[in-house]
């Protein structure tokens, strides 16, 4: 069927990790060599060398979960502000769709980095919004409108038909969108969706900036008190690595198991 | 043809059409009564399927008035969404979801529009299925059938809204050829029993067959219409003629 292939478009991905293709076949792929040589390279240092290796490992944790807990919290904001943005970017309304388009171009315009310190010190002269909750935000707003993006290709790379065979049978504009089109989006949009989740967990080490005590702000008190900058963001680099590496993973078999690949 | 003390069903007047600067539809008239089968021909691009499309405004219109039912589109205060839950459609490229099974595809719009419970319409489903020939396919996925197997979900999914005009558009174009039979079967079961429906298609045989009326449209609009018999043995018109010429 000519839509059946229209439908299975791919969307570019032009941020964060790559995620690995299934066609990396054999022992000695970029993965696993990166994978396995990090992990590796992590216990050998922690065992063998474990004053001060294994004593900035344990003191890392905490941090790890305060980066999980941005990176989750400022996606789940995104995938909102996204899907609006996404269908303001595709509405007919003039008003809406200039809005979201408007919205999209600023926020892509300006370093997320300078956004943070906007949100957070700038607005602070007005509202006096916490680090943790200012942070989310503008990583929220801002992935909210490379999300926008994607739900917006997700969307319209959906065959014209499917909205028309809906609208025949007399389901309005957003039952259609709701049950017809969105569902078939999702499939096409979730590997970008996953490449954005482990952009933004890397992107969140900018938190740090704002007393946020995520992975490396972490490793920058333990180095700080203990002038080992070398061995700290060694280890602070081994796990970045090795989570990004671990959910790229992961995603790609999701992928996998959703079919998204056929 | 004695249509006075016949309903109209679909009424249009002066109907114009523009994509950009090309005329897609000029000046187009035409009655459509109450249990009519009408098919539409002529070469492609003249506009019958711009025509269907305005008919439950799929394509907006420019000029002029199409009135479906009694409510008449081109006024603001018509709501569409209930004047397409009586107008059946009938896509080339069958439209299926492919996200969901048959019978999900055959029941969705009976629930959210028709406000079903899902037990009303699964029977209504199901007896739509066994009426196109598919009935043991019902929780399979689209695009594990046939073309012409998507095609008659596509069709049985517009007869479940129970429709009082059903609108084809070429509705066998994209299939292969051993499967344009078993869907032509199907509508002309449904002619048979009465549906009201405009049919644009290329299959002159289901034409002849069918049709109470068949219209020609060349350059969006329409050069001559009557009953086959008149239309393919003694069109008067020198462009039907040729039409006629090339494709018989």
């Amino acid at each position: 069927m000519p839509e059946e292939k229209q439908h299975r478009t791919v969307i570019a991905v032009t941020d964060g990790a790559s995620i690995p293709s299934r066609k990396d076949a054999g022992l000695f792929t970029a993965w696993r060599v990166s994978f396995v040589g990090s992990v590796a390279l992590l216990i050998y240092l922690s065992v063998f060398h474990s004053d001060p290796y294994f004593r900035i490992l344990k003191f890392l944790p905490d941090g790890i979960f305060i980066t999980f807990q941005v990176t989750v919290e400022a996606i789940l904001l995104a995938l909102i502000i996204g899907l609006f943005t996404g269908l303001g970017r595709i509405s007919k309304n003039k008003v809406i769709n200039g809005i979201a388009s408007v919205y999209v171009e600023v926020i892509r315009g300006i370093p997320l980095l300078v956004q943070l310190f906007y949100i957070y010190f700038a607005l602070g002269r007005f509202i006096n919004v916490p680090a943790m909750a200012s942070a989310v935000i503008a990583m929220a707003v801002c992935y909210g409108a490379y999300m926008g993006e994607i739900y917006r290709a997700g969307i319209e790379s959906i065959p014209k038909g499917q909205m028309e065979a809906a609208r025949s049978l007399g389901m309005s504009h957003s039952q259609a969108m709701l049950h017809v089109i969105l569902p078939q989006a999702f499939k096409t949009i979730l590997p970008p969706i996953g490449n954005e989740f482990v952009a933004l967990l890397k992107d969140s080490s900018l938190v740090s900036i704002l007393a946020v005590s995520d992975l490396l702000r972490r490793g920058r008190e333990f180095a700080s008190e203990t002038f080992t900058y070398f061995e700290t963001y060694t280890m602070v680099a081994l796990v970045y690595l090795i989570i990004t590496l671990f959910l790229s993973k992961l995603i790609s078999r999701m992928e996998e198991r959703l079919g998204v690949n056929q | 043809m004695s249509t006075n003390d016949r309903r109209v069903m679909v009424h249009i007047r002066n109907v114009d059409k523009y994509f950009g600067h090309l005329r897609a539809l000029t000046d187009v008239s035409l009655d459509i009564y109450d249990g009519e089968k009408v098919v539409v021909i002529g070469p492609s691009g003249s506009g019958k399927s711009t025509l269907l499309r305005s008919i439950n405004q799929l394509e907006t219109i420019d000029a002029g008035t199409i009135i479906v039912d009694g409510f008449n589109l081109t006024d603001p205060a018509t709501d569409i969404n209930k004047v397409r839950e009586e107008i059946g459609m009938v896509f080339q490229l069958f439209n299926v979801f492919p996200h969901k099974t048959v019978l999900e595809n055959i029941n969705l719009a009976q629930m959210l529009v028709r406000k079903r419970s899902r037990e009303e319409a699964t029977a209504i489903s199901m007896e739509l299925l066994n009426k196109v020939g598919i009935a043991e396919k019902i929780h399979q996925y689209p695009t594990k059938l046939s073309g012409g197997q998507q095609q008659r979900v596509a069709i049985a999914r517009a007869l479940a809204m129970k429709p009082k005009l059903m609108l084809f558009d070429e509705p066998t174009s994209a299939l292969d050829p051993e499967m344009i039979g078993e869907v032509l079967d199907v509508m002309k079961t449904l002619a048979r029993e009465g549906m009201t429906m405009i049919v644009v298609t290329h299959e002159m045989g289901f034409a002849r067959e069918v049709a109470d009326r068949v219209i020609f449209m060349d350059y969006g609009a329409i050069v001559e219409e009557g009953t086959p018999e008149h239309f393919f043995t003694n069109p008067t018109q020198e462009r039907t003629q040729t039409f006629l010429k090339q494709i018989l």
